[in-house]
C-alpha cells in the first residue's frame, strides 16, 4: 500500500532535523530538495574551491553537526526535485528534475519543510533588471564566493541588511550603503532584550563590526522610495527621516522587508488515514523564526510523525521551549527594527506601482477592483484581479495584496491565505513532466546513501 | 565555446564546476535575462525558486536559472523567446 | 403586467444563472437579493471550462438553448457589457481515426441541419489554418461563431453593472410560508427573510430545498490552466475537442469508449496567452479535488493533438461540481406548486453558455413578460416530486 514510511520535503536545518531523527529512530525515509546538495538557503554550500562567507562560529557549528548527523543517518536523497504537492488520492508528487518525470510517492507521512520567502514592499521599479532580494543577494554569495559586482545599494528592514553588508565587505566589494527604515540603534535599551539570546547577539555584534570595521553607510530612519533605469545603471530615491530627498546611482539593490513562511498553496496539517499521509509543516514554513527554531521544529515534527506512526506517545515537549525563546527573541528584534515612520501604507504608492509581477497588476487595478462594490474576498480579488494568479502564485504579492485591501476596507480580515488557497501543483509543472505513460510510481529512482 | 561554457542567446558563458546558471550569468554581469512570457524583463531575484522571476529555456525547457545547474553546452535563451 | 419597482426577489446562489436572473431583473426596476452559502461563482461556475459552443451538440431543446445563449452573448458583449470577457472564436472538432472521420462528417451535416455555419477541413486544409496540431489528427469540423468566457469575470460583470445586493455566507435553510402555504420568502441561517418570489439557482444546494435529492446528480470534472505561451497560443485559430469527445457523449451508438473517468479533450487558446485544458467528467467525485492520475491523461491527450503543449508548465489545477439532471436537460421554470418561486439548475457543463439566456428567461417568467426562449422542455412539473412543499 504504502511505499515509503516519510517523505521529508526540504533540505534546510528543519528538514534535516526531521529526517535524521526520523530515521534514527528506523523509519523509511525520503528526503527530497530542489537543489542538488543539502543546506537550504541559509546553509547555501560553497562549490567546490569557493570561499565561505563570513558566518558566526554558533552558526558554523550548527551547520557541522546537523550535517554529520544526517550523514550518519540512512536516509534515501532525491535532489534536483520540487515538491508538486500531494494530490486528491494521498500521493505525494515530486518533480524528478534528473529524471524529467513527475514521481508519484505512497508516503505515510509527509513533513514539509520548505522555508521561508523574504517579504518585500513594493516599490516604483521594484521589477526591474538588477534588483534582487537580500536573501537572494546572500545565497548567490555563500554558492559562489565572490561578492556581487558593482556599486549596490541595501534597503529596507531588518538585521540582515547588515549581515550582508558584512559579508560583501569580507569579499572585498561593500555596499554603497544600507537604507535602514527603522533605527534599532536609537531605541531605548530594547536591544537588552536580545541578551539572553546569545547565539543572535553574537550575530549581530559580529556583523555590526564589520559595518564600523568597513566604515559601510548604515542610514537608519530612511526609505527607499522609488526605483528607475538610468542608462546601464538604476537611479535609487531615497526620503531621510527629516523629508529630505536624495538619490543615489547604483548597478544593484538588494531588497528585503522580513520573512514569512513559503507556506503558498501548500496542503494544511492532517491526521493520516489509510489512504491519505500524516502530513505536517515543519521550520520556517510553518512559522518564520529562522534557523535555530526551524532545527527544533525540525525535531518536533519527527517526534510527531514518530508519534503517529508508531502510535506512541509524542515526545515533542522539549522542542517547544527552545522555540518559544526563539519566538521571543524574533519578537525583540522586530521591535527593535519597526520603521520609525510607522508600519508603510502601501495605498500611498504611487498609483501605477506593480504589486503583481507576474501578471503586471498595479496598485491602480487593485484600487479600482475594491472601489466598487466592497469587500471582496481573497478568491475574487484573485479571480477578478489576477493578483495571485501568476508563476510565483502569490509568493510575492499575496501579503502586499492582502496589506492594501485591508488598508482600503479596515477592518478586514484578509490574509495572504484567502488569496492563495491550497491547491496543487504548489508550483508551476512543466507538462513534459507528466507524459510517461503514467506518473512514475515509487521506483529506486531515489539514491540511497 | 570552451568545455566549462553554456549558450546564452548564443554567447558563450563561463562558469564554474557546482555553479547554478544564475550564478554564471550575473559573473557574466548579465542581469537582464531577456523578456518574459509577459515580454517584461526576466532578472534574479529571490535565489530560491520562489519568484520565478529569472525563468529561462533551458535546451527547450523552462527551468529557473538560480535552481539550475549549469552544465556545459547547455543551450539557453529568456523564457519569452521560444518559438512555441 | 407587475408593477416592477414594489416587486421584491430572492434569489439563492450567486453563480452565473443566479447573477445573470439578478442582472436583469434588477435593470427592470425590481428590488433583488441573492443570497450565496458561500460568495459569488464559489463553486461550478468558478471552476467552468467556459465553453460557450454547441459544437459537441446535438439538435433539440439543449441546442437550442445554446445557439440563443451564444447569441445573448455576441449582443452583450457588443452593448459592453461583456466586452471583452467574450472571446468570439471557432472551435475546431478533430478526427484522428476513420471511426471519428464518419463520426465528423455526420455530425457536420447534423449541425448544418439546424443553421449552424461549418466546414470541413481536410488534413492539408488544417495544416494551413493549424500549424501547431499533430500529424495525427486526419480532418477537422470548424464550427463557426463559437466563443468562450470565464465563469466568474462574467458573474462579475453582471455584479457590477447592476444594483444588486450579495449576501456572503448566508444559506438559505427552508422556505417561509404564510397560514395558506403561499411562499412569503426564505429562512436562512442569518434568519427569516421576505421576498414577493423567489428563484432557486443554487445548483446542488436546490436538491433538497426542492425535495429532488434523486433528480439531481454532483457531478466533477477537473480542468487545468497552463502558464502563457503566446506564440503557441497566437497560432491557435479557435478552440480544439477531440472527435473522441462526440463518441463518449455517445453520438454514434455501440461506439461509446469504455472510460470510467469519461475523458473529454479540449484545448482552449485563452485570451491572455494561456490554455485551458479539460477534462474529465465524473460521476464519483463530490470532492473538488484533483488527482495526479486525471491530470497526466489530460494532458497527454491534449499534447497527443497539440505537441508544443508539452513545452507549457502546469500552473494551476482546478475541480468543479457541477449539478446534472437524470434525464440530462436542465430544470428552468416556475416550480408546479409555487406560482411565485422559480428554478434554474441542473446545467451540467452548459452553465457558462446557458446562464445568461437563462437568467433573462426567468427575469421574464417573474415580470409575467413573454419568454425568449422556449422552456415547455425544461419544465420543472415533468418531475412530480419537485416543489416547495418538499
Amino acid at each position: 500500500m504504502f511505499d515509503r514510511d516519510v517523505v521529508v520535503v526540504g533540505g534546510g536545518p528543519a528538514g534535516i532535523a526531521a529526517a535524521t531523527a526520523l530515521s534514527q529512530r528506523g523509519f523509511d525515509v525520503e528526503l527530497v530538495d530542489q537543489r542538488a546538495q543539502l543546506g537550504g538557503a541559509i546553509y547555501r554550500q560553497p562549490i567546490a574551491g569557493a570561499r565561505p562567507v563570513k558566518q558566526s562560529r554558533f552558526a558554523a557549528r550548527r551547520w557541522q553537526h546537523l550535517h554529520a548527523a544526517i550523514q550518519h543517518a540512512a536516509v534515501t536523497y532525491r535532489f534536483s526535485s520540487v515538491f508538486v504537492g500531494v494530490d486528491g488520492h494521498g500521493n505525494t508528487l515530486i518533480e524528478d528534475r534528473n529524471q524529467g518525470r513527475l514521481v508519484s510517492v505512497r508516503a505515510r507521512a509527509v513533513v514539509i519543510a520548505v522555508g521561508a520567502v523574504e517579504k518585500v514592499i513594493p516599490r516604483p521599479g521594484w521589477d526591474l533588471p538588477g534588483v534582487v532580494t537580500a536573501g537572494g543577494l546572500q545565497v548567490m554569495m555563500k554558492e559562489t564566493g565572490t561578492a556581487p559586482q558593482g556599486r549596490v545599494l541595501l534597503a529596507g528592514n531588518g538585521p540582515l541588511l547588515i549581515a550582508v553588508a558584512a559579508q560583501m565587505a569580507a569579499l572585498g566589494n561593500a555596499p554603497v550603503a544600507i537604507i535602514e527604515s527603522g533605527n534599532p540603534m536609537a531605541i531605548n535599551g530594547n536591544g537588552l532584550g536580545l541578551l539572553p539570546h546569545a547565539e543572535l547577539l553574537a550575530d549581530a555584534l559580529g556583523y555590526l563590526s564589520g559595518i564600523v570595521r568597513h566604515r559601510i553607510s548604515w542610514r537608519r530612519g530612511t526609505e527607499l522610495i522609488a526605483l528607475d533605469r538610468a542608462g546601464s545603471q538604476l537611479a535609487a530615491e531615497l526620503r531621510h527621516a527629516d523629508g529630505r530627498r536624495e538619490t543615489l546611482l547604483i548597478d544593484q539593490v538588494a531588497l528585503h522587508d522580513g520573512i514569512r513562511s513559503n507556506n503558498f498553496g501548500l496542503p494544511a496539517d492532517q491526521a493520516g488515514t489509510t489512504t491519505m499521509p500524516f502530513i505536517t509543516r515543519a521550520g520556517d514554513c510553518r512559522e518564520a523564526l529562522g534557523a535555530i527554531a526551524s532545527q527544533l521544529d525540525g525535531m518536533r515534527a519527527a517526534a510527531d510523525v514518530a508519534a503517529y506512526l508508531s502510535r506512541k506517545p509524542n515526545d515533542a515537549a522539549a522542542s517547544l521551549d527552545g522555540i518559544a525563546r526563539q519566538r521571543a527573541a524574533q519578537a525583540v528584534l522586530a521591535t527593535m527594527f519597526a520603521p520609525i515612520a510607522g508600519p508603510p501604507r502601501l495605498t500611498a504608492l504611487p498609483d501605477e506601482t506593480i504589486v503583481c509581477r507576474c501578471e503586471r497588476r498595479r496598485l491602480q487595478d487593485l484600487k479600482l477592483l475594491l472601489g466598487g462594490t466592497g469587500a471582496l474576498s481573497g478568491r475574487e480579488i484573485k479571480h477578478n484581479g489576477r493578483f495571485t494568479m501568476g508563476a510565483c502564485q502569490g509568493r510575492f504579492c499575496a501579503d502586499n495584496s492582502a496589506r492594501i485591501a485591508c488598508e482600503l476596507n479596515p477592518g478586514s480580515p484578509l490574509v495572504a491565505s484567502d488569496l492563495t488557497g491550497s491547491r496543487w501543483p504548489v508550483r508551476p509543472l512543466p507538462i513534459s513532466a507528466l507524459l510517461g505513460d503514467e506518473p512514475a510510481h515509487h521506483d529506486q529512482s531515489a539514491r540511497d546513501q | 565555446m570552451t568545455e566549462r561554457s553554456f549558450l546564452w542567446n548564443d554567447q558563450p558563458i563561463a562558469f564554474r564546476d557546482g555553479e547554478s546558471i544564475a550564478a554564471a550569468l550575473a559573473a557574466a554581469n548579465v542581469r537582464d535575462l531577456g523578456p518574459d512570457l509577459l515580454g517584461q524583463p526576466a532578472r534574479y531575484f529571490c535565489g530560491i525558486g520562489a519568484c520565478q522571476a529569472c525563468l529561462v529555456s533551458v535546451d527547450g525547457v523552462l527551468r529557473e536559472a538560480c535552481l539550475t545547474p549549469a552544465r556545459a553546452g547547455l543551450a539557453i535563451t529568456p523564457a519569452g523567446a521560444r518559438h512555441v | 403586467m407587475v408593477s416592477t419597482s414594489s416587486l421584491s426577489v430572492i434569489i439563492i446562489g450567486c453563480g452565473i444563472v443566479g447573477a445573470s436572473t439578478a442582472y436583469f431583473l434588477a435593470r427592470a426596476g425590481v428590488q433583488v437579493e441573492i443570497l450565496d452559502a458561500i460568495e459569488p461563482a464559489a463553486q461550478a461556475t468558478g471552476s467552468a471550462d467556459g465553453a460557450v459552443s454547441v459544437a459537441s451538440k446535438r439538435p433539440g431543446p439543449v441546442m437550442n438553448a445554446a445557439l440563443a445563449g451564444i447569441a445573448l452573448y455576441r449582443e452583450l458583449a457588443v452593448q459592453g457589457l461583456f466586452e471583452g470577457a467574450f472571446k468570439s472564436r471557432s472551435t475546431f472538432v478533430l478526427a484522428s481515426s476513420p471511426v471519428e472521420r464518419e463520426v465528423l462528417e455526420a455530425h457536420a451535416a447534423v449541425l448544418r441541419s439546424v443553421g449552424v455555419r461549418v466546414e470541413m477541413l481536410t488534413s492539408t486544409d488544417l495544416r494551413a489554418r493549424f500549424a501547431p496540431l499533430s500529424d495525427a489528427v486526419i480532418m477537422g469540423l470548424e464550427v463557426f461563431d463559437e466563443g468562450h468566457a470565464i465563469g466568474y469575470q462574467i458573474v462579475h460583470r453582471l455584479l457590477s453593472a447592476a444594483p444588486v445586493n450579495v449576501r456572503r455566507n448566508c444559506r438559505v435553510e427552508s422556505f417561509l410560508r404564510d397560514g395558506n402555504g403561499r411562499v412569503t420568502g426564505v429562512v436562512t441561517n442569518h434568519g427569516p427573510m421576505l421576498a414577493d418570489a423567489v428563484v432557486v439557482a443554487s445548483g446542488n444546494g436546490s436538491a433538497d430545498l426542492l425535495g429532488i435529492p434523486d433528480v439531481l446528480i454532483a457531478r466533477k470534472g477537473q480542468l487545468l490552466v497552463t502558464e502563457r505561451a503566446p506564440a503557441l497560443n497566437a497560432a491557435m485559430p479557435g478552440a480544439i475537442m477531440s472527435g473522441r469527445y462526440l463518441i463518449s457523449k455517445g453520438m454514434q451508438a455501440g461506439t461509446a469508449l469504455a472510460s470510467d473517468r469519461g475523458y473529454g479533450t479540449v484545448v482552449d487558446p485563452l485570451a491572455t496567452g494561456q490554455f485551458l485544458i479539460g477534462g474529465t467528467r465524473e460521476d464519483s467525485g463530490e470532492k473538488a479535488t484533483n488527482d495526479a492520475e486525471a491530470v497526466a491523461e489530460v494532458l497527454r491527450r491534449a499534447v497527443e493533438m497539440v505537441p508544443g503543449l508539452a513545452g507549457v508548465r502546469l500552473l494551476r489545477a482546478f475541480a468543479g461540481i457541477r449539478t446534472a439532471v437524470i434525464d440530462s436537460k436542465p430544470l428552468i421554470g416556475r416550480v408546479p406548486d409555487a406560482d411565485n418561486v422559480y428554478v434554474a439548475t441542473g446545467f451540467e457543463g452548459d452553465g457558462i453558455c446557458l446562464g445568461p439566456v437563462t437568467g433573462k428567461a426567468i427575469s421574464q417568467l417573474v415580470l409575467d413578460r413573454s419568454v425568449d426562449l422556449d422552456l415547455a422542455p425544461f419544465s420543472p412539473a415533468r418531475f412530480a416530486q419537485l416543489g416547495v412543499a418538499a
